[in-house]
């Protein structure tokens, strides 16, 4: 890979498009599998070479980060939504109207705020932040980063940690098996490892709680199902015991977390029925995570004491509270994004001077020497600790003098490429190109 | 001991852990305010310079006190601040992420305030071994039912805090993430049974130390009447009858809400015994008449 990132004329582009821009339907053309992503980065390096690209392809979004000379090919937007289209085997004009591109220092704020899931479907989700790992890994075993990718997907990584630790974007929860087991039951029981879990029915929200559950250590597991075989079915699915309908109530009193998820049209346990059973529970808290619709659970068995019972209302309730809190956090994670951002496109002008730093300092050294020599020469009697003790002063009074021009350097990096101090320097100490 | 730590130990204050601690608090409030990468540093720095101030003060009263040492009512209600603060800054290390000082640190300075305005004059009693002996055995009783008193009122706190947001169906509060409510029973339960035998015990140590006292014909022993002995007698009632209650209850289903508040109201009920004493005088502490907040001079507050 051709060093680009020294050039005082090095650009990012990006082209793509996300859950936003593009529509599903698309979007699944759009997207590569990491073989499809792997094969696109080789074409890449053929079609451009000297350029640097990573390709980020999840289900919400496909990006394409190119970094080379901007006369060059690869670095025109429409060169690189043509290959796009060509790698899926699209037509570029069903892709014109809904890939966006962006450049420069825009590519680094987004690509900032996509790995900390600013730009996520939902807000602050953790998993983009691996995703973006994995195509960085994908890129360079493809052979197509360079110092500039390298230095922003690293520094990419650096700003989503800085965002997660520092503010609350990732934090609460935001899906309804997770806040039911983080946010609730995990409130009420202290270990899920000695509890007794009832699952009544089996729907696709009641298994993901239970993963959930077992993450979080529950292991005695019980499955009831109106349908003897399907209870039993179930059981050897979910690693559970099987139990049968008809123990409900001696279930339900030796339970200590429920979660119910029939398609009955009336309530599974009424009041009446549960007065009953809480009798039997000699006071032992229970939750019950009441995930049907319409519900398997009398609400008002909430208002029993040590009754714990949440309904996928109050769930989807606290999750949207707990988005809110996410959203709330936005600006503090956004004035990180834009402190990274800076941060970034400050070093990656400076590194445009480091020819000219060298030069400068080249220039110096060999003057200096050449001095040194002759002063060597004229003072013959000096031993070999004087002239050590000489040398080490022409090098700190070298250092301390170019020490100014380079903060100006830095100083000036800040707000863009700093060419004027640069060309001045050129000039003044007679460098070549 | 060098001059140079001579002053310097002398030098520390009451105001010097104090402030720690209430900045230590501070940060703690904030939790609910905003999010800081360097907020349990700078908490968790404080609280330990605090706590190291307070060891060196205790530490330098100790040394140089001619009677028993800290046997003031100050210096016993700074001995249970510093056994508080302790506390304080192991549960904060155990489990960064809960609040725990938001009510305990309140109450140490509580009593670092309390013990400014207490006597620090230390005991005269206790001049023989048997008596010194039983007095540091009373004392520590007292020491070990106030602070079990103080951990159940913070947990039942909380018991309560953690059950009124699950019945309200809202997500924890950032910032404010409660220890889950099982665990705070158990600690309710055992901070109230522990409370009341060691108050219990604290009691009829108090008792046989003074019987020994008269026996001898002491002039400081405490006459049976005095109003130490049915404060103290009240206390140790209450906490008895609450753990009882509390036992009564735990198979029930509002048996956790009823431990709950049984420690907190007895948390009060400590601070109206400690009022008590300050209010009215008694005789216990030595053959003058003092205020009964003295009580803490044998080792008990």
């Amino acid at each position: 890979m051709t060093t680009t990132a020294a050039s005082t004329t090095t650009t990012l582009m990006l082209v793509g498009g996300s859950h936003r821009t593009v529509p599903l339907e698309l979007r699944e053309r759009l997207a590569f599998s990491s073989e499809q992503a792997a094969l696109a980065l080789g074409q890449f390096r053929d079609r451009f070479p000297g350029c640097e690209a990573v390709l980020l392809s999840t289900c919400n979004r496909v990006e394409l980060y190119a970094a080379g000379e901007p006369e060059s090919a690869a670095l025109e937007a429409a060169s690189l939504v043509t290959f796009l289209a060509d790698c899926r085997g699209l037509e570029t004009t069903r892709l014109e109207p809904v890939i966006s591109r962006v450049q420069d220092e825009a590519v680094v704020r987004h690509l900032f705020g996509v790995a900390a899931g600013l730009d996520s479907m939902v807000l602050g989700e953790p998993q983009i932040l691996g995703q973006v790992k994995q195509a960085w890994t994908l890129a360079r075993e493809a052979g197509t980063v360079g110092p500039l990718t390298a230095g922003m997907f690293q520094a990419a990584l650096r700003a989503a940690k800085r965002v997660t630790t520092e503010t609350g974007v990732g934090r609460e929860r935001t899906s309804i098996p997770s806040v039911a087991v983080a946010d609730f039951a995990a409130a009420v029981f202290e270990t899920f490892a000695d509890k007794r879990v009832l699952l009544i029915g089996a729907g696709k929200m009641a298994t993901e709680t239970l993963r959930y559950l077992r993450e979080a250590g529950a292991r005695d597991v019980t499955v009831l199902n109106r349908t003897a075989s399907r209870a039993v079915e179930l059981a050897a699915r979910l690693a559970a015991r099987p139990a049968a309908f008809a123990d409900l109530a001696s279930e339900l009193a030796a339970a200590d977390l429920v979660v119910s998820t029939t398609g009955a049209d009336e309530p599974v346990v009424s009041l009446a029925a549960f007065r009953e059973i809480a009798s039997r529970r000699q006071g032992r808290p229970l939750v019950v995570l009441d995930l049907a619709v319409p519900r398997d659970f009398d609400p008002r068995i909430g208002d029993l004491p040590n009754v714990w019972l949440y309904s996928v209302d109050d769930l989807a309730a606290a999750c949207d509270a707990n988005r809110k809190s996410r959203q709330r956090e936005m600006p503090a994670a956004l004035a990180i994004i834009e402190e990274e951002t800076l941060r970034f496109m400050a070093d990656m002008h400076h590194r445009t001077t480091a020819p000219v730093i060298e030069q400068l300092k080249a220039g110096w050294s060999e003057t200096g020497e050449a001095e040194l020599e002759r002063l060597f020469r004229r003072l013959p009697d000096l031993g070999e600790t004087e002239q050590a003790e000489i040398r080490q002063a022409f090098e700190r009074y070298a250092a301390k003098l170019l020490h100014p021009p380079l903060v100006s350097l830095r100083s000036e990096s800040r707000s863009g490429p700093p060419h004027g101090l640069v060309d001045a320097l050129k000039r003044l100490f007679q460098l070549g190109e | 001991m060098n001059v140079i730590m001579t002053t310097f130990l002398s030098g520390i204050s009451v105001v010097c852990f104090a402030a720690s601690y209430a900045v230590a608090l501070g940060c703690e409030a904030s939790r609910l305010l905003f999010r800081s990468g360097v907020r349990s540093m700078v908490m968790v720095g404080f609280a330990s310079a605090g706590l190291l101030a307070h060891t060196l003060y205790l530490g330098w009263r100790a040394a140089t006190e001619s009677a028993v040492p800290l046997s003031s009512p100050a210096d016993l209600y700074l001995l249970l601040a510093w056994l508080l603060a302790a506390g304080y800054l192991w549960l904060t290390l155990a489990n960064p992420r809960t609040p725990v000082g938001l009510f305990l640190l309140p109450i140490v300075l509580g009593l670092v305030g309390v013990a400014t305005f207490a006597p620090d004059v230390p005991s005269p009693l206790l001049q023989d071994s048997t008596s010194r002996a039983w007095g540091w055995f009373h004392a520590a009783l007292h020491l070990v039912w106030t602070v079990a008193v103080v951990l159940g009122a913070v947990a039942g706190a909380m018991w309560l805090i953690q059950a009124g947001r699950l019945a309200r169906k809202r997500p924890p509060t950032r910032g404010f993430r409660m220890p889950s409510l099982e665990r705070l029973a158990l600690v309710m339960h055992r901070t109230l049974a522990i409370a009341a035998w060691a108050a219990a015990a604290a009691f009829v140590s108090g008792i046989i130390l003074n019987a020994i006292q008269y026996r001898r014909g002491a002039a400081e022993s405490v006459p049976w009447t005095d109003l130490v002995i049915v404060r103290m007698g009240i206390m140790v009632i209450w906490l008895i009858a609450a753990d009882a209650v509390a036992l009564a209850m735990r198979r029930r289903p509002r048996g956790d809400r009823v431990t709950a508040w049984l420690a907190v109201v007895s948390l009060l009920v400590m601070v109206g015994w400690i009022a008590w004493g300050f209010a009215i005088p008694s005789r216990h502490g030595g053959g003058v008449m003092v205020r009964p907040a003295e009580a803490l001079a044998e080792g008990g507050p």
